[in-house]
């Protein structure tokens, strides 16, 4: 049982991490932290899910267009909406990002109807066995799509110069910018990787709970959940933030009550505010004035 | 000065005036009018003072609703007691959420606020015995003095008193020291911090002063309706509150008002988009963060300076 609740409760955070990864890309890149990130994810596999029913396109396809799909999103909605408010206080940019969520929330709902739609699967159904436990092959490869993006993503803040420049300009913008840093495109870049990255967590949470215009929402709370607990400035923080969330959250539900497990995160992030509000894997920053 | 004397005194009398002219559902419309501009109200003391948001405003406006209705219905006190009530408990719940939030810098309130709606929701919803769960909750109407407010043209005018005394505390406010510390704090924390001034408790005051006034907003608006359900209270209900604060405009007390003036009407002139009307309350705010960040009442100044600036700005 317990082998259980623990595997499907990685996989849950796997798909809270995977959306905690793109607000802190976004957070880090342009300061703003978009709460559209998960209606962004949304409205991508409703698009995936018309390739696949009316486009008529094998599921691989579609999963090999995912990708770009998600970095066009993110990329078109960044042009369209941040760079006149580049010199604004960042509540502006908070406050657009608000219309976003409305826009990608209603217009979802608009467009493909109110009701939840069946999506398919991405894996086998036949349980595998670990530890002497019958463990979904699905939450197995949710955890492992998870670690694929995790790896890439490592590959490309490490080893290339575009992600070189992300984390130059997230330490200090002004600096980065003088080191010729295009400011601009560190932030279209943010967008376009965040809006890949949330396609990949909507595909994976699409199967579990019904394809429907609601379905991001608690996920968005939870993301934020485990980025605060993890520490909102650090990717690999927010990752094992939102794994702890996607865990406790089951053991929760399983122990002791099911109908307040989705209120659980707030109470996460009220505890860690009041405790630890720099989170637990960082070290509190003190500002140079 | 005399001017804006002036037209404030011709907008207070067009409002006194303009029920007259309408049928019930009008006084209904321009009764919520006047709620919404109380939330717009509490939102420019929060965004337009502060710099801090809320996405969670329909939470406080909730508190209020329920607050107001259970010590009416449950306690039997009076109304304008129960509305106190309901102001007092959002009041109470905007410190418990703002406290934690307010020790780092950064957006930690607006996600907290976000978690906060959604639990208010979840927890109305799920306490039966109490809130009527499902079935909701029915709400007596407003009576003032032992006299039942029996129409909404009556009560549209205690309304418009509430706000304008409201909207007098909230001009007292910006002009105290807190205020005025408040709004330091706004446009440069450093250099406010360096004075001496208390970023967390200066913006804990103004949250919890928002939330009061969305609180008693929601204990209103549940007389109007004579009928709770915690579907009115959804995180759509905090996102429309937040567009129509900006829309209107965050730094102005007419501004305000137009907020709520919009939130009111835009149901009304767009009934015929029917669900894309949730689209275009975004594209609207979009818009308007962009290319008109004071809202709707700094129009009128930024024409005027688009004119003046015409003869000698083209090149």
């Amino acid at each position: 049982m317990i082998v259980q609740l623990v595997a499907s409760g990685l996989a849950l955070g796997s798909i809270y991490a995977l959306l905690a990864l793109a607000l802190v890309l976004i957070n880090k890149a342009t300061d703003v932290v978009n709460f559209a990130q998960g209606e962004m994810a949304m409205l991508g596999t409703f698009i995936c899910f018309t390739l696949l029913g009316r486009g008529g396109l094998p599921l691989p396809v579609v999963l090999a267009l995912a990708l770009p799909l998600g970095a066009a999103i993110g990329a078109v909605t960044e042009r369209l909406t941040m760079p006149p408010l580049r010199s604004a206080p960042p509540v502006n940019g908070l406050i657009a990002t608000i219309g976003l969520w409305m826009i990608f929330h209603h217009g979802a709902g608009w467009i493909w109807g109110y009701d939840p739609l069946s999506f398919p699967s991405l894996f086998s159904p036949e349980p595998a066995h670990m530890l002497g436990a019958r463990v979904a092959q699905n939450s197995l490869g949710i955890i492992g799509v998870a670690i694929m993006v995790m790896i890439l993503l490592y590959v490309f803040f490490d080893y290339t110069r575009g992600g070189i420049a992300m984390r130059a300009a997230s330490m200090n913008r002004r600096a980065a910018q003088l080191m010729g840093v295009n400011v601009g495109r560190v932030s279209l870049t943010g967008w376009a990787l965040a809006g890949a990255i949330s396609v990949v967590s909507g595909l994976l949470v699409a199967p579990l709970t019904f394809l429907d215009f609601e379905m991001m929402v608690s996920v968005l709370l939870k993301a934020f959940a485990g980025a605060i607990l993890g520490g909102f400035n650090t990717l690999p923080g927010a990752v094992i933030g939102c794994l702890l969330i996607g865990v406790l959250e089951n053991l929760f539900a399983a122990y002791v009550s099911s109908a307040f497990k989705d209120t659980f995160a707030f109470g996460v992030i009220i505890v860690v505010l009041m405790i630890r509000p720099q989170g637990l894997f960082t070290r509190s920053i003190a500002r140079k004035v | 000065m005399t001017a804006r004397v002036l037209l404030a005194v011709a907008g207070v009398s067009a409002l006194a005036a303009i029920p007259f002219g309408l049928g019930n559902y009008g006084c209904y419309i321009m009764a919520s009018v006047m709620i919404y501009a109380i939330v717009a109200l509490s939102l420019n003391i929060l965004i337009g003072m502060g710099g801090q948001i809320s996405i969670g405003h329909a939470g406080f406006w909730a508190l209020g609703a329920y607050g107001s209705a259970l010590a009416v219905t449950k306690l039997g006190l009076p109304f304008l007691a129960g509305v106190a009530v309901g102001g007092a408990v959002a009041g109470a719940f905007g410190a418990l959420v703002a406290l934690p939030a307010l020790r780092v810098q950064g957006h930690y309130l607006a996600i907290a606020t976000l978690g906060f709606a959604l639990f208010v929701q979840q927890v109305l919803f799920e306490w039966e015995w109490l809130t009527g769960g499902r079935q909701g909750l029915f709400v007596p109407r407003p009576a003032l003095f032992g006299f039942e407010i029996v129409s909404d043209f009556g009560y549209y005018y205690l309304l418009f008193a509430i706000f304008l005394l409201l909207a007098w505390i909230a001009g007292n406010f910006r002009n105290s020291l807190t205020g005025r510390s408040l709004m330091a704090l706004r446009m440069s924390p450093v250099a406010a911090e360096c004075c001496g001034i208390a970023r967390p408790r200066h913006i804990i005051i103004a949250f919890i002063i928002s939330a009061v006034f969305c609180g008693l907003s929601g204990a209103l608006y549940g007389h109007l309706l004579g009928h709770l359900s915690t579907e009115t209270f959804s995180l759509a209900a905090s996102l429309s509150f937040l567009s129509m604060a900006v829309i209107g405009g965050l730094h102005s007390r007419a501004g305000a008002l137009l907020g709520g003036i919009y939130l009111a009407l835009a149901p009304e002139l767009l009934r015929e988009f029917k669900e894309a009307q949730m689209v275009i309350y975004g594209v609207l705010l979009i818009v308007c963060v962009q290319f008109l960040p004071g809202g709707l009442i700094s129009l009128p100044d930024r024409a005027r300076s688009l004119l003046r600036r015409k003869p000698h700005g083209a090149p």
